[in-house]
């Protein structure tokens, strides 16, 4: 078999294997939903107040931005778990037998990682063909000009965005939880370093163009050219908004004029991306469980025990006396709902490095000791991040573990060991943010005490409800960390579930959207359940 | 105590019948539940483990439905899945206790017991050792403890012995011949070693119907004067593979001899005492054979 059809075989399989998952289908929804925010104009590309006229280059364009800039993030959590499946579904183990290279390997799963996010992309060229038709401001269809910058911005990008995915899930800190938070920043970068010198003038230099993975800076400079042309007055001012954005003036755009640096560096994006398939095979395990942090761990324990140099067996040494069992009596079937709190509690914590305590510590030390305003507006903040790997295993560890039989076979789970989960993330809430609510109490704010209590109760909620209806501690990481940083970092009013501000605090409703949260976890884990 | 399962039937998406219209009433012993692989066995545990609900038909325990009361079941269950996990961070005796606490065990009582359960199943030496560090036959052991936990009324047990080392097998086995008094046990496998040494009632179970619900002896009736040794050279196995069902064969210096299972003796063969495998394998291709008919 020649390796171009190993390859196609190889992506082929992983692709089906994706697309006939419920999560793929929930993504495509939330394509096709970004898409009807373009058409009933929720979703915008803004040039002062100006839009342009919807025409196929513009939608084309517009379709593209939304798809690189919404894909580039979401897309990334959707593909990352390639690698992670073939080691779960054992595949992995048949494929570390045959001859492929491990660098074979890394560049299929980047195919494969491509190929979802295509089909994505597909869906909302799709969109922008069926937006042009209904909102018919130009009845000239121009398939060029309407497809070209998805060939050109939105494909070289979304496989750097697959590659991405791959490298990450083969370094051995980024693969989990970590990973999920950390790339949030690092897309934040990637995006923020070209935009900035977009704002700067209406030329874009060649650098930029190679530093914008996205196409936004390449795209939207352009149109800020050919605005600057009609309208001298205009003020370079451009953005991609969400929400309720008025523009109140439309001008015609005509699309976008390629350049040897433009098709340069969306060539260079596309072998950045191979190269980062190539880097993360370096790191690849290849499924050796002995490459494998905690199969290192696991191994040193094994290593059978050393009496004056002689090997004692301990693992299958028979009994010594025949064992016993004491009958139970059934009136001992008393545990509280705090000792199953305290259990969820230490398997919550368990497995973590001395380091994450350390720095947790940390935290709530200089919470208590720093003045209140650095407290509440910085280490409070930093805090409130720290513990995500511990939410999100919320209402998913037990498919996680493939402890769910085990579980909800036992009586009363959903009515004590729920809320032993629930209660125990909000103890983890309470202690490594409890610095700032003790200088809030000895301060006696009450309205920053009870924003500081909505929060506590609100974030183990959310990780709670997503674990159970997502089913991955993915979603979590994914949109908590979104939300922190749009929400708690910013300031931002209606999303500051701390309450850093006077201004951004709103603690009544975080309070009525944990209880919600509280009601959607029930409910999601009583629809799991055979018997309720 | 008595378990009663009333014309239960499982269908999953696509359409596809695990079960059909099983009906059993067990009561204190251990039933061994045999069939081949996809035969519905698994389905029936998670039925009765409270894991998946039927589609038609119902559980009752002691007469109490299982679709109404089901905690009724779990308050007394102990339940050994074919597939489950463990909390690779937590050892032993911290795997039991959360899992004690789960099922709603007392604090000094579930600490004796997990003791004792490390002793029963030879974990005892590695307690404190991460589970991600144990070997399968070790996570199983973990398994079998955990069932154990809350001393259980109905204990149910899929395919128990996968991964275990012979040593550990015959040690399942006696363990579950102890047990057995005053508690009904299911064990569910196609290893029918595993049967043959601990049930005193046995349901064998075919595409999602019950075949036959008998006592080992019972069984082994029905196949008395049905099973031969006969023997055949190399080149004529084959051949005789096509004429006969045959229940076993060992090459040996004057030829291969085969085990087959027939009405009538075939040509120079010896009448042999049948075993439950015989049993098994008759049941089930006269089973095959009606049904196709």
């Amino acid at each position: 078999m020649t390796s171009t059809r190993v390859l196609y075989h190889l992506v082929r399989a992983d692709f089906l294997e994706r697309v006939r998952r419920y999560s793929f289908l929930v993504t495509l929804a939330m394509a096709v939903y970004l898409g009807y925010g373009c058409f009933t104009g929720k979703v915008v590309a803004r040039l002062d107040d100006y839009r342009g006229v919807y025409n196929s280059a513009w939608l084309g364009s517009l379709m593209t931005l939304v798809a690189t800039v919404f894909l580039s993030l979401v897309g990334f959590y959707v593909v990352k778990n390639t690698i992670q499946r073939d080691q779960e579904t054992r595949v992995g183990k048949i494929l570390a037998t045959t001859p492929m290279t491990k660098s074979f390997y890394t560049v299929a799963k980047m195919i494969s990682n491509f190929a979802v996010l295509a089909a994505m992309v597909a869906v909302m060229a799709l969109v922008a063909l069926l937006m042009q038709a209904l909102k018919a401001e130009d009845p000239n269809l121009d398939l060029w000009a309407l497809l070209s910058p998805f060939v050109i911005f939105a494909l070289p990008a979304m496989a750097f965005t697959g590659a991405m995915a791959v490298l990450f899930e083969t370094l051995p800190v980024l693969r989990g939880g970590a990973g999920n938070v950390i790339y949030f920043f690092v897309w934040t970068a990637l995006l923020a370093a070209p935009v900035a010198s977009l704002d700067k003038g209406a030329t874009v230099s060649r650098a930029a163009y190679f530093s914008d993975f996205t196409g936004i800076v390449s795209i939207m400079g352009q149109m800020q050219q050919d605005l600057h042309k009609i309208d001298p007055h205009y003020t370079h001012g451009s953005a991609l908004t969400i929400g309720d954005t008025q523009t109140t003036r439309k001008f015609l755009w005509t699309g976008l004029r390629g350049s040897p640096a433009l098709y340069l560096s969306r060539v260079t994006c596309v072998l950045l991306a191979v190269g980062l398939a190539l880097l993360a095979s370096l790191f690849f395990h290849r499924f050796d469980p002995a490459r494998e942090w905690f199969s290192r761990k696991a191994r040193k324990e094994r290593e059978p025990a050393v009496a004056n140099g002689e090997p004692v067996v301990t693992f299958t040494s028979p009994p010594q006396a025949a064992a016993h069992l004491t009958p139970l009596q059934r009136s001992q079937n008393a545990a509280s709902l705090p000792r199953l709190v305290l259990a969820e509690l230490k398997l919550m914590l368990k497995g973590h490095r001395w380091w994450w305590y350390a720095v947790a510590a940390g935290l709530f030390v200089a919470s208590l000791v720093s003045p209140l305003e650095a407290t509440h507006g910085g280490i409070a903040i930093v805090a409130l991040l720290w513990p995500v790997l511990l939410w999100s295993q919320m209402g998913t560890r037990e498919a996680r573990f493939g402890t769910a039989s085990l579980i909800f076979s036992s009586e009363g789970s959903l009515w004590r060991q729920l809320p032993a989960v629930w209660l125990a993330g909000v103890v983890v809430a309470a202690v490594t943010n409890g610095g700032l609510g003790i200088r809030l109490m000895a301060a006696r704010d009450g309205h920053a005490l009870t924003a500081w209590i909505a929060c506590t109760l609100f974030v183990p909620s959310l990780a709670l409800a997503l674990g159970i209806w997502s089913g991955t501690s993915k979603t979590f990481e994914a949109v908590y960390t979104v939300w922190w940083y749009v929400g708690v970092a910013n300031h931002m009013p209606g999303m500051d579930f701390l309450g850093t501000t006077a201004e951004s605090a709103r603690p009544a409703m975080f309070l009525m959207m944990a209880a919600a949260l509280v009601v959607a976890s029930y409910l999601g884990r009583r629809a799991k359940l055979a018997y309720a | 105590m008595k378990l009663s399962i009333e014309r239960v039937s499982k269908q999953y998406r696509g359409k596809v019948w695990a079960l059909r219209d099983f009906t059993l009433d067990l009561r204190p012993g251990v039933l061994g539940l045999l069939g081949p692989n996809g035969a519905g066995k698994t389905t029936l545990m998670s039925i009765l483990a409270t894991i998946t609900r039927a589609t038609q038909g119902r559980v009752l325990w002691n007469d109490t439905d299982l679709a109404e009361n089901p905690d009724a079941i779990r308050a007394v269950l102990g339940y050994l899945p074919q597939d489950f996990g463990v909390y690779p961070n937590l050892n032993a005796v911290e795997f039991l206790e959360y899992l004690a606490a789960v099922k709603g065990l007392d604090a000094a009582a579930s600490r004796r017991r997990i003791d004792e359960l490390l002793n029963l199943v030879n974990l005892a030496d590695v307690r404190k050792r991460p589970l991600g560090g144990y070997s399968g036959g070790m996570k199983q052991r973990i398994g079998i403890a955990q069932a154990l936990l809350n001393d259980p009324q109905l204990l149910i047990v899929d395919e128990p012995t996968a991964g275990l080392d012979p040593e550990e097998r015959v040690r399942f086995r006696n363990l579950l011949s102890e047990l057995s008094g005053e508690r009904i046990i299911i064990l569910s496998t196609h290893i029918v070693s595993d049967v043959e040494a601990t049930a005193t009632d046995i349901a064998l179970i075919s595409s999602g119907t019950l075949v036959a619900h008998a006592t080992p002896e019972e069984l082994l009736r029905q196949v008395e004067g049905k099973v031969w040794e006969q023997v055949v050279p190399s080149d004529q196995l084959t051949a005789a593979k096509q004429k006969y069902l045959i229940s076993g064969t060992t090459r040996r210096s004057d030829g291969v001899h085969i085990r087959v299972l027939a009405s009538a003796a075939p040509n120079g063969a010896q009448p042999l005492a049948p075993t439950l495998e015989d049993a098994y394998l008759y049941c089930l291709t006269a089973h095959r054979a009606g049904a196709a008919a």
